[in-house]
């Protein structure tokens, strides 16, 4: 009862916060891409995971767009946006951003993002430093830690279960169980599917790029680090792996918190953003 | 009507409990359970049942391509192809396939089949396939790029073939400065392509537009089979002509004995090991692999695939493998190859756990009871 009250109240302020943005679709140098903005202050791009969490005003958006001016596109491959064939690796991903902000006017901005999102913002940052105001990275993969090798998930994309234990402190949680269902229909397994090959279009080969962790410090701006301690998908390990090459960055691990902090303790990972971006 | 004589080279010695304590047979099934010694033995046994087909009459003999697993030990099928150029006289070796996006550069198929045709004097039928799900894991190769690289490995091979070298190729995923493969093959212009498939109207279309052979993977209900064909049928005629019976394979496991009864006693156990130990894990794939729409539908099509079905009685029924007397066998192909219309039947005469001295009692029976029925006969 109290997991389907808890499913409710975040259903409820999804519903809320609907009237915050609505999907557009902009031209990218010729690809087409769908984006999502809301609210008033100085340019907060947000870039989304592999769960695509950008076809849709979540309540995290909401709450940034009381200070700034949130824009969270949809990567080219994923929802509707287009461009797919013209990605090959993460680097493909940063140039198509760099086009993505000169068609928005965007000159500089305070970057950001979870997991894969959060790797293409640090691939962004290498190579265009001047327009990153901040950079934030949260459970982000891009590097790798021979200790701790990064789990494969493609082996249990078929297995909800599995994918909630990988992603959540709490795999048995209302929310946990909302993002990964049991009984996905088929739009929403074509979905996941359509996700995950991106995905495996960038990481399959190496999960990581050997080249990231000495182009690091080419980044100039303030750098946060925000990982859930318990993240078993990419374990805060990694966070300190990018803290070892950024000497400027904090890092902040988020107590009972795993691989979507977004989703599982949203408060303190969208006040933490918040603060740091300021 | 042609008949090939079609061999996994599976592994029959995974323990007793294999199905409780493994969740596949296939990428991370781990290799302690593979013991060299048997397998060198293994080796001779499976060679010889080969060799003997020829003997016997069958019109052609197959092998295949499969890494990491328990499944089907020619990692390079194109070892044992060699072998049997030398130890067969007059069959064709059809090798189906290789997994050309596993290949890099894919020059190196051209250059081994064709000297497995030279080798042969001209006896090389040369598969070329995208690969199971699960051997992209086993390999590491991009499934995003799997129908890409097939395609441009694929259209390399036979411009190499067909081409006077040196030529460029200048291709999305393949840059060769110097095409010019030693040696070329004897079939000329080139030996005939079978591209082996499980249904797919990208596949077909591709498939009946090339006019190569489209052979339908074993382990699927007949009405798969018959939907498939039916399909490939069509696509020939969107093409402008009417396909050759020989364009058209039906893969499907076939054991006989001298009665009905005895054939079910023999095959039936070989037969269960094969589902429950070899098929597990074999739809391991990995995104990208086909669009999103096709993975949604394959996963549909599950109850049609031999490894969720329970009980002999499905296996009669969905015509998954024909087994019986000479009689029944003879009767329920003559059904199947009337309801499906294809010109070559891939037999697994050696499924699962077959012992050999079992394999060859049922390709004799095979050999010399049933095929003579269906020699120079067209569906």
């Amino acid at each position: 009862m109290f997991e389907t009250l808890k499913k409710l109240k975040y259903g409820a302020r999804v519903l809320l916060a609907r009237g915050g943005g609505q999907p557009e679709t902009i031209d990218v140098a010729g690809r087409s891409t769908v984006i999502i903005h809301g609210g008033d202050g100085p340019p907060f791009v947000y870039l989304h995971s592999t769960l695509g969490e950008a076809f849709m005003w979540f309540p995290f958006y909401q709450t940034w767009a009381k200070q700034f001016k949130v824009y969270a596109p949809t990567h080219p491959g994923f929802g509707a946006s287009a461009g797919f064939d013209r990605i090959d690796t993460v680097e493909d991903m940063a140039f198509h951003y760099v086009e993505l902000f000169d068609a928005l006017g965007l000159e500089q901005v305070n970057l950001g993002g979870v997991s894969l999102g959060g790797w293409i913002a640090a691939e962004f940052a290498v190579r265009w430093p001047e327009r990153v105001r901040k950079l934030w990275i949260a459970g982000a993969p891009g590097l790798w830690v021979e200790e701790e090798p990064l789990p494969d998930m493609f082996r249990y994309m078929r297995e909800p279960a599995k994918l909630r234990e990988l992603c959540f402190h709490e795999p048995n949680s209302a929310m946990a169980r909302t993002i990964f269902p049991d009984d996905a229909d088929d739009e929403r397994r074509m979905k996941g599917y359509q996700a995950l090959t991106v995905l495996a279009r960038l990481v399959w080969d190496r999960p990581y790029n050997p080249k990231l962790a000495e182009r690091l410090r080419r980044v100039q701006c303030p750098v946060l680090l925000v990982w859930g301690d318990k993240d078993r998908l990419v374990p805060p390990s990694y966070g300190e792996a990018y803290r070892k090459h950024l000497p400027q960055a904090e890092m902040k691990r988020i107590p009972n918190c795993g691989h979507l902090l977004m989703f599982e303790r949203e408060k303190e990972f969208v006040e933490i953003v918040a603060n740091f971006c300021k | 009507m042609q008949f090939y004589f079609f061999h996994l080279m599976s592994w029959p010695y995974l323990p007793d409990d294999f199905d409780e304590k493994y969740d596949s047979a296939w990428i991370w099934v781990p290799n302690a359970l593979y013991d060299p010694v048997k397998g060198h033995q293994l080796y001779q046994e499976y060679i010889d049942t080969l060799a003997y087909a020829d003997e016997l009459g069958f019109d052609g003999v197959c092998v295949n391509e499969h890494h990491q697993n328990a499944y089907g030990l020619m990692p390079s099928p194109n070892i044992i192809a060699g072998a049997l150029t030398q130890r067969t006289k007059r069959c064709k070796i059809a090798v189906v396939g290789n997994a050309l996006p596993m290949y890099n550069p894919p020059l190196r198929v051209a250059e081994e089949f064709a000297m497995l045709d030279v080798m042969s004097g001209g006896r090389l039928v040369a598969g070329m396939v995208i690969g199971g799900g699960p051997e992209y894991f086993a390999y590491g190769v991009n499934p995003t790029f799997a129908r890409e690289r097939y395609r441009e490995a694929l259209d390399l091979i036979v411009k190499a073939w067909t081409t006077p070298g040196p030529f460029v190729w200048n291709g999305r995923h393949y840059f060769l400065r110097y095409v010019n493969p030693w040696p070329r093959p004897l079939q000329q212009p080139h030996p005939p392509i079978w591209i082996p498939g499980v249904g797919s109207l990208e596949t077909i279309e591709f498939v009946a537009q090339r006019r190569y052979g489209y052979m339908g993977i074993p382990y699927f209900h007949i009405d798969v089979f018959k939907r498939t064909f039916e399909m490939f049928r069509e696509a020939c005629a969107k093409a402008g002509y009417t396909p050759a019976p020989e364009q058209l394979g039906w893969g499907v496991p076939i054991y006989v004995a001298e009665t009905d009864k005895q054939a079910r006693e023999e095959f039936e156990p070989a037969l269960w090991y094969f589902v429950k130990n070899l098929l597990k894990g074999i739809g391991t794939t990995p995104p990208g692999y086909t669009s999103p729409k096709s993975a949604v539908a394959i996963m549909k099509n599950q109850d049609k695939f031999l490894a969720v079905q329970k009980s002999w009685d499905d296996i009669e029924k969905g015509m998954f493998a024909i087994v019986g007397s000479p009689q029944t066998v003879r009767q329920k192909l003559d059904d199947c190859l009337k309801k499906l219309g294809a010109g070559v039947v891939l037999t697994g005469c050696q499924t699962g756990a077959t012992a050999t001295h079992l394999a060859r009692k049922s390709m004799e029976l095979l050999a010399r009871e049933v095929l003579p029925h269906f020699r120079n006969k067209v569906v």
